[in-house]
C-alpha cells in the first residue's frame, strides 16, 4: 500500500526573473504510484515547466517538490530518481543504441554484466534488440522515440517524465505508439507523467488527467471526469467540442437572452439570476426517439455536415446561438432521411448531460 | 513502490501553507571556470600589450635610442608633419581604392557562382578560398613575379598592344594596390557570395520585368539586396589593407610606402619605439572610425529590417 | 552589366531573357580565376626549373628541392614552424574550446566581457597585434625566441577557435546535455561524455585550420621571433626581399601542397563523421 504519492507538488510556483510573470502558480498536485498521469493544456500553460520542475531542470521559485515523500527541491537532475523522455529525444549521436541505453547504468556504476543484460532486455522490450550496434542517425523517428524510452526506463526510475514524446511522429505512427506506450507502462508499473497538448492522446492513455491553463490546474481527474463533467468553461471547451450557450439561470432552466428557456434540472447552490454557460456535448443532444425525462426545445437547421460515420447539424436556437449536434449515421442512414438547412427540428437531452458552468 | 516503515503512513500532516521557497543555486560555476583561463590569457597578453602600446606612444627615447615612458605628446605632434600626413593619406587612398576594386571583382564573381554555379558552387568557392590559405608571402611573391617587367602579364599586354615597352606595374602605386587586391579579395567575395545565396533569385527576375536592362536591374535590385554583405566585405578588406606592409615592399618603391612600412621601420631599422607606437595608435584610430561607421550603418539596416 | 546582350525581346522569350547567362559576370570570373592561380602556378612551375630564372623555363629538375633539403637554416626554420604550429594549435584549442563553451553558456557580465576581449584580435590588423606583442615581451624582459612566437600565436588563434566553435555549440540541442544529467551525469560529466564528443568534428576541423593558419602566418611571427631560428615564413620574407631565390619557389610549393592538404582535411572532417556543412568553417571568417 502506497504511503507516499510518487510525486507531490506542494504549492509550487515558478516566476521568471525578467518579466515577473508566473509560468506555474501556487500549484498542488499528488501523483499516485503506478499511474499514467497526463498534464494536458495549450502551449504556454506551464505544463512543460511543471514537468521540468519534477525532473530538476527548473527550480521552483516557491513551494517544494517531493518524490516518494522525499523533498528534492533544489536537487540537480542527476540526484533524482526520475528519468525523462525528451521531446527531441536528445539521443547521443556518437554512441550506439546499446551505449545510449547503457549511459545511465554506467553513471550509476552498475556491474558490466548486469548492464549488458538489462540493456539487452530493454532493447528487446522496445523491439530494437537487432539494432543494438547501430548509431541513432540511421534510425526512423519511431525507432528513435523507442530508444529514448528505453534509455530512460532501463534505469528503473520512480517516475518517468515524458515531454510530448509523440509530437514529432506522423498520425498513424502516433496512434500505434500510444498503444505501445500504454502497454509498456502497464507491464513495468512505473509512474508515467506525460505532457501533451493533444486531448485525444491524454484521454486514450491516462489514468488521470490534469488540465492546465495559465500556470494552474483547471481540473484534475479521470479522463471520463474531465471529458464528461468539466468544471470550468476552459476545460469544457478545451476537451473536445462542446456547445457553450450563455444565459441566465432561473428555476431549473437556463434562460437565453433572446429565445427559449432550456431546462437543465435543478442545480443546488446556484442562485437564481446567475449568469452561466450551459455546456453540452454535441453527441449528447438527440434529434429523435426522445425519452420521457428529457428536456426538449426546438431550433432551425442552419447547415448539415456529412462526414462518413457521423453527421453534424448546426442548429440555431436563438439569434446568435448555434449548437452543433453530432449523430451517428445509423439512425438516418439515407440522405433523404436527414434534415437540411431551414428545417425545424426538435432537440432533446438528458438534464444530467447538461453542465452549468460559471 | 516499496515504502519503509519509519516513514509516517499518512504524509498529510505537513502544513498546508506554501512552503518557504529555498535558496536555489543553479550550478553555473563550471561555465565561469571555463571562461576564466581564456579570458585571463587574452587580457594578460592582448589587452595588456595594447595598453602598453598606447602608453609608450606618450614616451620618448633616450640618446641611445632606448624607449622611455613619459607623458608628452611630441610623437603625436610629429605625426602632423607633412611627410607622415602624406603616408597616412596614401595608405587611406590605397586601402579605399583596394575596397572599390575588390567590390568590382567580387560582385560579378559572387554573382556568377551564386546564380550560375549549380552543383559546382561549393567547389568553386573552395577553389577561391584554398589559395588564400597558401602562405601570404609566397602568394605575394608569385604575384610580384607575374607583375614584373618581363613577367607574363606585361608580356601579354605588350603583345596585345595595350602596354608599351616602358609600361611598368612594379614600383608604382597601381602595383601596390594590385598586391593588396590579390591579398585580400577573398574577404570580399565570401560575404558577398553568402549575401547572394540568401537573396531570392525571383527578385532579379522581377527586377528584369520592372526595370528592363540587366545593368539597371543590377543597380536597383542586386546591389541593395546584398548591401550588408558588401559592407562586411569592405570592412574585412579595408582592415588588413590599411595595416599591410608587404605589398608596398614587394610591389612599390620608396614613393609608395604605407603606414605599415613606417611602423615596421620605427620598430626595426629606425629604433624609435615611441614614435612607432604613436603611428600604431593612429592606425588603430583610423580603423576604429571606419569600424564605428560600419557598425552604425549595420544597426540602421537592422532597424529598417525590423520595421 | 552587359552592354552587348541581345536586345530585349517582348514575347515568350521575355521570361527566358530574365535568366539568360550573365556573360559579363562569367567573363570576369574566368579572368579572376586565371589571375588567382597564375602567381601560384608560376611559383610551382619555376620550382622545377633547371635554371636560376623566373622568366625562362629551361627543363624540369628537382635541383631547388635538393637545395632546400640541404639548407640547414631553412630546415631549422621548417622545424620551428612545425613546432610553433603544433603548440599554438594545442594551446589555442584548450583555451578556445573552454572559452567558447563558457561564452555560450554564461550569459552574465563576465561572459559579455570575455566576448568583447575575444573579438579584439579579429578587428585589429596583425601589424598592431604584432607590435603590441613585441613590446609586451621586450617590456617584461622576455627575450624573443620560439616561445614568444608560440605565446603570440596562441593568443591570436584563440579567437578563431572560439568564433568557429561558438556557433557550433549554440547549434547543439540543449536537451542532449540535459538528457545526460537526467541519466545521472554531473554537469562536468555531461560536458565530457556528450557535448565534447558531439563537437569533436568541429574541434578537429578547427585544429587543422589553426595549424595551417599559424604555419603560414607571417606578420605576428615576424614581430615576435628571435634571430635564430626564425619561422619559415620570416625566412621567406628575408629571402624574397632580395630578388630571385629559386629555393623559395620549392619551399613555397611544398608549403602550398601542405596547406591544400590541410584545408582539404579540415573540409572533409565533418563529412568523415557523417555530418554536413564543412564549408561554413571557412565562411566563419
Amino acid at each position: 500500500m502506497p504511503a507516499h504519492p510518487a510525486v507531490r507538488l506542494d504549492h509550487v510556483g515558478k516566476q521568471y526573473d525578467r518579466t515577473g510573470a508566473f509560468a506555474v502558480r501556487d500549484l498542488e498536485l499528488d501523483i499516485t504510484p503506478g499511474e499514467f498521469f497526463s498534464l494536458l493544456g495549450p502551449s504556454g500553460c506551464g505544463k512543460t515547466t511543471l514537468l521540468r520542475m519534477i525532473g530538476g531542470f527548473v527550480d521552483p521559485t516557491e513551494g517544494s517538490v517531493l518524490l516518494d515523500g522525499e523533498d528534492v527541491t533544489g536537487l540537480p537532475p542527476n540526484k533524482r530518481n526520475v528519468n525523462t523522455v525528451f521531446q527531441s529525444y536528445a539521443l547521443f549521436d556518437h554512441l550506439s543504441l546499446a551505449d545510449n541505453v547503457a549511459f545511465g547504468l554506467k553513471r550509476k556504476g552498475v556491474a558490466r554484466a548486469e548492464i549488458r543484460e538489462r540493456v539487452g532486455a530493454m532493447l528487446d522490450l522496445v523491439q530494437l534488440g537487432h539494432l543494438a550496434d547501430r548509431k541513432p542517425a540511421t534510425l526512423s523517428g519511431g525507432q528513435r522515440q523507442r530508444v529514448a524510452l528505453a534509455r530512460a526506463l532501463v534505469n528503473r526510475p520512480q517516475v518517468l517524465l515524458l515531454d510530448e514524446p509523440l509530437a514529432a511522429l506522423d498520425l498513424a505512427l502516433r496512434r500505434r505508439m500510444q498503444v505501445e506506450l500504454k502497454q509498456i507502462q502497464r507491464e513495468i508499473g512505473i509512474t508515467f507523467v506525460f505532457v501533451t497538448h493533444d486531448q485525444d492522446e491524454a484521454l486514450t492513455m491516462s489514468d488521470r488527467v490534469a488540465v492546465m491553463n495559465q500556470g494552474r490546474i483547471e481540473q484534475c481527474g479521470t479522463p471520463e471526469d474531465v471529458y464528461e463533467r468539466p468544471t470550468s468553461t476552459f476545460t469544457a471547451s478545451f476537451m473536445g467540442t462542446s456547445n457553450l450557450v450563455p444565459g441566465t439561470y432561473r428555476a431549473g432552466a437556463v434562460h437565453l437572452d433572446e429565445g427559449p428557456a432550456l431546462p437543465v434540472g435543478p442545480r443546488a447552490g446556484l442562485a437564481d439570476g446567475t449568469r452561466v454557460n450551459l455546456s453540452i456535448r454535441p453527441e449528447k443532444i438527440w434529434l429523435s426517439d426522445f425519452e420521457p425525462d428529457m428536456a426538449q426545445t426546438t431550433g432551425t437547421v442552419r447547415e448539415t455536415v456529412y462526414s462518413g460515420p457521423t453527421t453534424t447539424y448546426l442548429i440555431d436556437l436563438a439569434p446568435g446561438i448555434t449548437v452543433s449536434v453530432l449523430e451517428q449515421n445509423t439512425v438516418r442512414s439515407r440522405r433523404e432521411d436527414r434534415w437540411s438547412g431551414g428545417e425545424q427540428v426538435d432537440l432533446a437531452w438528458k438534464p444530467e448531460h447538461c453542465l452549468v458552468l460559471d | 513502490m516499496a515504502t519503509t516503515d519509519d516513514r509516517p503512513a499518512i504524509p498529510d500532516t505537513r502544513p498546508s501553507t506554501p512552503a518557504p521557497s529555498k535558496p536555489v543555486r543553479r550550478d553555473t560555476r563550471l561555465w565561469t571556470w571555463l571562461l576564466l583561463p581564456g579570458t585571463l590569457w587574452m587580457t594578460g597578453f592582448l589587452v595588456a600589450s595594447l595598453v602598453l602600446v598606447a602608453t609608450l606612444a606618450f614616451g620618448t627615447t633616450d640618446p641611445l635610442g632606448n624607449p622611455r615612458f613619459g607623458l608628452n605628446t611630441d610623437n603625436f605632434a610629429a605625426l602632423a608633419e607633412p611627410a607622415y600626413r602624406t603616408v597616412l593619406l596614401r595608405s587611406l587612398g590605397y586601402a579605399l581604392i583596394t575596397c572599390v576594386i575588390c567590390l568590382a571583382i567580387a560582385y560579378p564573381v559572387a554573382y556568377a557562382i551564386a546564380l550560375r554555379g549549380g552543383r559546382f558552387k561549393n567547389l568553386l568557392i573552395a577553389a577561391i578560398v584554398i589559395p588564400f590559405f597558401a602562405n601570404y608571402l609566397v602568394r605575394m611573391y608569385g604575384w610580384s613575379v607575374v607583375l614584373s617587367d618581363d613577367g607574363p602579364l606585361l608580356k601579354a599586354l605588350r603583345a596585345l598592344g595595350i602596354a608599351d615597352a616602358g609600361t611598368r606595374i612594379l614600383q608604382t602605386g597601381p602595383g601596390v594596390i594590385a598586391g593588396l587586391v590579390y591579398g585580400f579579395v577573398v574577404f570580399m567575395i565570401i560575404p558577398l557570395y553568402a549575401a547572394m545565396e540568401r537573396m531570392d533569385t525571383s527578385l532579379i527576375e522581377a527586377g528584369r520585368d520592372l526595370y528592363g536592362g540587366p545593368l539597371r536591374t543590377f543597380f536597383f535590385v542586386t546591389v541593395p539586396a546584398t548591401r550588408q554583405g558588401a559592407a562586411a566585405g569592405c570592412v574585412l578588406v579595408f582592415l588588413p589593407a590599411m595595416g599591410d606592409f608587404v605589398s608596398a615592399q614587394l610591389m612599390g618603391g620608396p614613393d609608395q610606402i604605407m603606414i605599415g612600412n613606417l611602423i615596421q621601420d620605427k620598430f626595426f631599422q629606425g629604433q624609435n619605439w615611441p614614435l612607432g607606437s604613436a603611428l600604431t595608435m593612429l592606425l588603430m584610430a583610423v580603423l576604429f572610425l571606419g569600424l564605428l561607421g560600419y557598425l552604425r550603418r549595420a544597426r540602421q539596416d537592422e532597424a529598417e529590417a525590423v520595421r | 552589366m552587359t552592354g552587348k546582350t541581345a536586345p530585349a525581346r517582348r514575347t515568350p522569350a521575355r521570361r527566358r531573357a530574365a535568366t539568360r547567362r550573365p556573360r559579363f559576370a562569367i567573363a570576369v570570373t574566368v579572368l579572376f580565376f586565371a589571375l588567382l592561380y597564375l602567381p601560384v602556378g608560376v611559383v610551382v612551375l619555376f620550382s622545377f626549373n633547371a635554371r636560376k630564372s623566373l622568366t625562362v623555363f629551361d627543363g624540369a629538375s628537382l635541383r631547388w628541392y635538393r637545395a632546400f633539403f640541404r639548407d640547414d637554416l631553412l630546415l631549422d626554420s621548417l622545424g620551428m614552424s612545425l613546432q610553433v604550429s603544433f603548440v599554438a594549435m594545442a594551446g589555442s584549442l584548450l583555451l578556445g574550446v573552454a572559452l567558447a563553451l563558457g561564452l555560450v553558456r554564461n550569459r552574465g557580465r563576465l561572459g559579455s566581457l570575455a566576448g568583447l576581449v575575444m573579438l579584439v584580435p579579429l578587428i585589429t590588423p596583425e601589424i598592431v597585434t604584432g607590435v603590441a606583442a613585441m613590446l609586451l615581451f621586450k617590456g617584461t624582459g622576455i627575450p624573443l625566441s620560439t616561445t614568444t612566437v608560440m605565446l603570440a600565436e596562441i593568443t591570436f588563434s584563440i579567437s578563431y577557435v572560439t568564433v568557429i566553435l561558438r556557433s557550433r555549440i549554440a547549434a547543439l540541442n540543449p536537451e542532449t546535455e540535459e538528457a545526460a544529467m537526467d541519466l545521472g551525469a554531473t554537469r562536468r560529466q555531461a560536458l565530457r561524455l556528450v557535448t565534447l564528443p558531439a563537437l569533436l568534428p568541429s574541434i578537429l576541423a578547427s585544429a587543422v585550420l589553426i595549424f595551417a593558419l599559424v604555419f603560414d602566418d607571417f606578420v605576428l611571427a615576424y614581430f615576435t621571433t628571435g634571430v635564430d631560428p626564425q619561422p619559415l615564413s620570416v625566412r621567406i620574407y628575408s629571402a624574397i626581399r632580395f630578388g630571385v631565390q629559386p629555393t623559395i619557389n620549392a619551399v613555397g610549393t611544398l608549403m602550398l601542397a601542405g596547406s591544400i592538404a590541410l584545408i582539404a582535411l579540415a573540409l572533409a572532417i565533418p563529412r568523415l563523421f557523417g555530418r554536413r556543412g564543412g564549408l561554413d568553417l571557412l565562411s566563419g571568417e
